[in-house]
């Protein structure tokens, strides 16, 4: 009992700390998904265009990607980068501009490559006949994707791009390695200041699947919003 | 009248990895005609068929069509395409629209027709194949028959010169084989020029005025349907004909 005394205590005393996390959090795994898409759609057409460089660069990006840690990415973008003469610009009204770039660059890089593959396989998975009958009638390549193919995969892509963002809310918590004042690195600031180390690291679990969990929901509920009255 | 033979067939061969599905096939079709292929399973029926509007590019030979040779480089695929419908034994309905949309979409897309003309279109046909009442469903909402008939149809929307039919029935229930065939039937009857690659013996050898025996990637026997039934020379098509019939 003692145990959740403390959890409520430390959340509402540090209160100011977990809101400020959550609204970082938020805010890297929002960006990173969004960018990570847009990129990502690019390379799923890169991954299965007809010109064999470009097939070949692509897939050898996704894989390395995927294939490294996501900490080795951040760590080779905030601190190698700058060695090279690459840093990331101050401004002055966005506080700590530069290390939430890095952050954010970092998990786009990362979220480009998963969501390629989502893209890639949700458009593969769409029956071969369709194409082929689309083309049949006369249709272009592009044309038969854009009328047909893609509409049926999109209802493949979306749900797995929900779990993406689910996923990155996660997997974001990597970057208070590199001193983004996410919800990871507050309740570390938490446990600084008040040595509770279990009770903040059980408010955090359950403020960080609170929101895979919600997000779980939402993205559930679209998805039989999008499948009804389709077969 | 001269024979107009409109789509002819010059030394068509097609390979898979080194297999030789189709071996230098010439041949030709004229107008009106109804002509079935027929032959034993992985004797490059298909392919030929497939080959016929460029979904598989031959590997060598050509394709005349009009007068126009459309296996060669920069000429617009997609323009002769629209003159050559085709019905795929898997049906291959747009899954995401509706049976309207399935058959107004491309004309109102590719042939610029006026929406209402492409309606007024669309449901005078789906009447002639009795499909009239399921002009709002989706195509998962059909039976395999009359996902056939709607294809049909929407093949016949863009007022093709000719129809391929690849094995429109061997996808079908028994009991709903006829309905197909019946529609088929009517079709050849208004002179649509048609090839059908099929196993049912009795369309090729009631409705076809011609049919082609084809097996092993050669055309072994090409005849008016009854000669061929009645009269087989070829000890390959005999012995098919023995097992099929």
């Amino acid at each position: 009992m003692q145990f959740f005394n403390d959890m409520a205590l430390l959340f509402t005393r540090y209160n100011s700390f977990f809101t400020e996390g959550i609204r970082n959090t938020l805010i890297i795994a929002a960006f990173s998904v969004l960018i990570g898409t847009v990129l990502g759609t690019l390379m799923a057409m890169m991954r299965m265009s007809r010109i064999l460089p470009l097939r070949l660069l692509a897939t050898a990006y996704i894989e390395f990607i995927r294939g490294t840690p996501l900490m080795v990415q951040l760590m080779f973008i905030f601190y190698g980068l700058p060695m090279i003469g690459v840093t990331f610009p101050e401004i002055s009204f966005i506080p700590d501009f530069s290390r939430f770039a890095a952050g954010i660059v970092a998990m786009s890089i990362n979220s480009c490559a998963y969501v390629a593959e989502i893209i890639r396989s949700g458009i593969q998975a769409v029956d071969s006949g369709q194409m082929e009958a689309a083309r049949s009638i006369g249709y272009s390549h592009w044309q038969a994707m854009a009328y047909v193919v893609l509409p049926q995969a999109v209802r493949n892509i979306l749900p797995a791009l929900g779990n993406e963002f689910v996923t990155m809310i996660k997997e974001s918590s990597i970057v208070s390695v590199i001193g983004i004042a996410d919800l990871m690195f507050r309740t570390r600031d938490v446990i600084a200041v008040t040595y509770r180390t279990m009770a903040s690291l059980a408010i955090v679990a359950l403020i960080y699947f609170c929101m895979t969990f919600l997000g779980g929901r939402l993205i559930a509920w679209m998805e039989r919003r999008m499948s009804h009255g389709k077969g | 009248m001269e024979r107009d033979e409109f789509l002819q067939i010059r030394g068509l061969c097609k390979s898979f990895h080194g297999t030789e599905v189709l071996k230098n096939i010439t041949t030709s079709f004229v107008r009106n005609e109804v002509v079935s292929i027929i032959g034993p399973s992985g004797g490059g029926k298909s392919t030929f068929l497939r080959c016929l509007n460029l979904l598989e590019t031959p590997t060598a030979g050509s394709v005349i069509f009009d007068g126009v040779d459309i296996c060669a480089k920069k000429k617009d695929i997609n323009l002769h395409r629209q003159k050559m419908g085709m019905v795929f034994q898997q049906f291959n309905l747009f899954n995401n629209v509706n049976v309207l949309h399935n058959l107004i979409d491309a004309p109102i897309r590719i042939k610029k027709t006026p929406r209402d003309q492409a309606l007024e279109k669309a449901v005078g046909l789906l009447e002639r194949v009795g499909m009239a009442e399921r002009a709002e469903s989706y195509p998962y909402e059909l039976s395999g028959g009359q996902k056939q008939r709607v294809a049909i149809v929407r093949a016949l929307m863009m007022d093709p010169e000719v129809m391929l039919f690849d094995e429109p029935t061997s996808a079908l229930d028994p009991e709903m084989i006829g309905e197909v065939l019946d529609v088929m039937k009517n079709l050849a009857e208004e002179g649509m020029t048609m090839i059908v690659v099929t196993h049912e013996m009795r369309f090729a050898r009631e409705v076809s005025s011609r049919t082609i025996f084809l097996d092993g990637g050669r055309i072994e026997e090409d005849k008016p349907s009854h000669e061929l039934f009645d009269h087989p020379e070829s000890p390959r098509l005999v012995s098919f004909l023995n097992k099929v019939l």
